[in-house]
């Protein structure tokens, strides 16, 4: 599942218009990684970073026992939010039954704001990180119990 | 295409204004939250002057007549799409014949006028370079009028299939400006400025105005402090701008907004700076407002911070309208 060329200018492109300093890509087979040159992104070589380095990203989903749990995680680095910045009230609590595509957080990031959405029907069992908190790519966000 | 369902009183087309027509005595008409409107066009891939719809009565209702991706930007209204709950500062989907309904201004950071921009803007013909409504001279935007139950209005590119379902965090939330809980605007001395007594203007600056019902898009009439002039001043009508600051006899300054004629004759205390007449212009009737000194190079910067929060606003949508399906929910 390699990279064509085009796809990682265009994922070179996404990252320059962030303040994005270091990304990795871990494929099957291949890790790409991009780096800041001065003002320009550009592909590193191998060893410019360890391949065991750790790479902060919590897990999607832990496991655990009792009944089964969905765990919505992050798609992208950001601010979670519990609420819209205009209102007060979270989007969720703790027992909330929500609908599949119902917004359950924001993620903020820079200007924008996305939203964290379940996956399907089910009940809010926990908001795992707190409201203004910087998360990683595939942090875990809600548990939901799922109907 | 859209139908207003509601008696849409004010209600209005406007672009970011038509500049260059002063010297022909055309006042600039244009949105009052300029920021709402580029940020909301921006969110569909529009050009950030094209026209969109401003309301600034409540509540406000038009229904779609096709599928049509929409923003709404400006005052949070507690929007609903049918019985759905919409996020404001947002960019959304409509399926034919679902109604968009807007209430009353919600929320601690209450602001006066929401904003509803349309794929490739609202499609009315240019009129001297500008689509948005010339109220005094009845041409421009829809009809030259302010929109009525049963109009019927179009978007330029109707059809256009952008990824919605995100927003932006609110300038008003991103760029704060207040002085001790009130919204604060910076202004810049006026010509006459020196001819006030100078208990007067530090009184301006010290103090709090409220914003009297007497306000709307022509201008926004303060009561304070009368103002006083050190002798009385009659001037011969001059050209005046929107966010010029103008004391009549009464010492009640008025401000000159978007609609306003484009000359007058009563002394200028001082102008509320470019950058700032957003805020005011969503400053709600029976508000109150502080007023900030600033000078040329100030005033110069506080235009570069508002035009980089659009040009980020430019590149993160951007990138979101280009961004592979499956990077975000």
């Amino acid at each position: 599942m390699k990279k064509a060329p085009h796809e990682l200018r265009e994922i070179a492109g996404w990252m320059a218009a962030t303040d994005i300093g270091f990304l990795e890509l871990r494929m099957p087979g291949a890790t790409v990684r991009l780096g800041r040159r001065g003002g320009e992104v550009v592909a590193l070589d191998d060893g410019q970073r360890n391949d065991e380095a750790p790479v902060a990203h919590p897990p999607g989903a832990t496991k655990r026992s009792g009944p089964p749990i969905d765990t919505v995680s992050s798609a992208s680095v950001g601010v979670f939010l519990h609420a819209h910045p205009c209102a007060t009230a979270p989007f969720v609590r703790p027992g909330a039954r929500v609908q599949g595509g119902q917004t359950l957080g924001l993620l903020r990031i820079g200007v924008l704001l996305l939203p964290v959405t379940a996956s399907r029907g089910g009940t809010v069992a926990e908001v795992r990180v707190e409201d203004g908190a910087t998360v990683g790519y595939g942090a875990a966000l809600v548990d939901l119990h799922p109907l | 295409m859209i139908e207003i369902l509601s008696n849409a009183a004010l209600a209005t087309v406007q672009d970011l204004g038509r500049l260059g027509s002063l010297r022909f005595g055309v006042g600039t008409a244009g949105a009052m939250d300029d920021l709402a409107l580029a940020a909301g066009n921006l969110l569909l891939g529009n050009e950030p002057g094209a026209a969109g719809i401003e309301i600034p009565v409540f509540p406000f209702k038009v229904r779609f007549g096709g599928d049509c991706v929409f923003a709404l930007t400006g005052a949070d209204c507690g929007a609903k799409l049918d019985m759905a709950p919409l996020l404001p500062w947002w960019s959304h989907r409509a399926r034919a014949g679902q109604v968009l309904t807007l209430g009353l201004p919600q929320g601690a950071q209450r602001a006066s006028r929401a904003v509803l921009c349309l794929p490739g803007g609202v499609d009315v013909p240019q009129v001297l370079g500008s689509r948005s409504t010339q109220m005094r001279g009845a041409f421009g935007g829809h009809e030259g009028r302010a929109l009525r139950k049963g109009d019927v209005l179009r978007a330029a590119d109707p059809g256009r299939a952008c990824r919605t379902g995100f927003g932006l965090v609110p300038p008003a939330i991103a760029m704060p400006l207040e002085i001790d809980g009130l919204v604060a605007l910076r202004v810049l001395p006026g010509a006459e400025y020196l001819g006030f007594e100078a208990a007067s203007r530090a009184a301006f600056w010290a103090g709090e105005w409220r914003i009297t019902a007497q306000s709307d898009r022509y201008g926004y009439r303060l009561s304070g402090a009368a103002l006083r002039p050190v002798a009385p001043m009659e001037l011969r009508s001059h050209g005046i701008v929107p966010g010029v600051i103008q004391v009549p006899h009464s010492g009640q300054p008025i401000i000159q907004m978007r609609d306003a004629q484009p000359s007058g004759g009563y002394p200028k205390f001082g102008t509320v700076i470019e950058a700032d007449l957003w805020r005011l212009g969503q400053a709600p009737i029976g508000s109150r407002i502080r007023f900030v000194e600033v000078n040329w190079d100030e005033a110069v910067a506080a235009l570069e911070q508002k035009q980089a929060w659009l040009a980020k606003v430019a590149r993160m949508v951007a990138l979101q309208h280009s961004a592979p399906m499956g990077v975000t929910a």
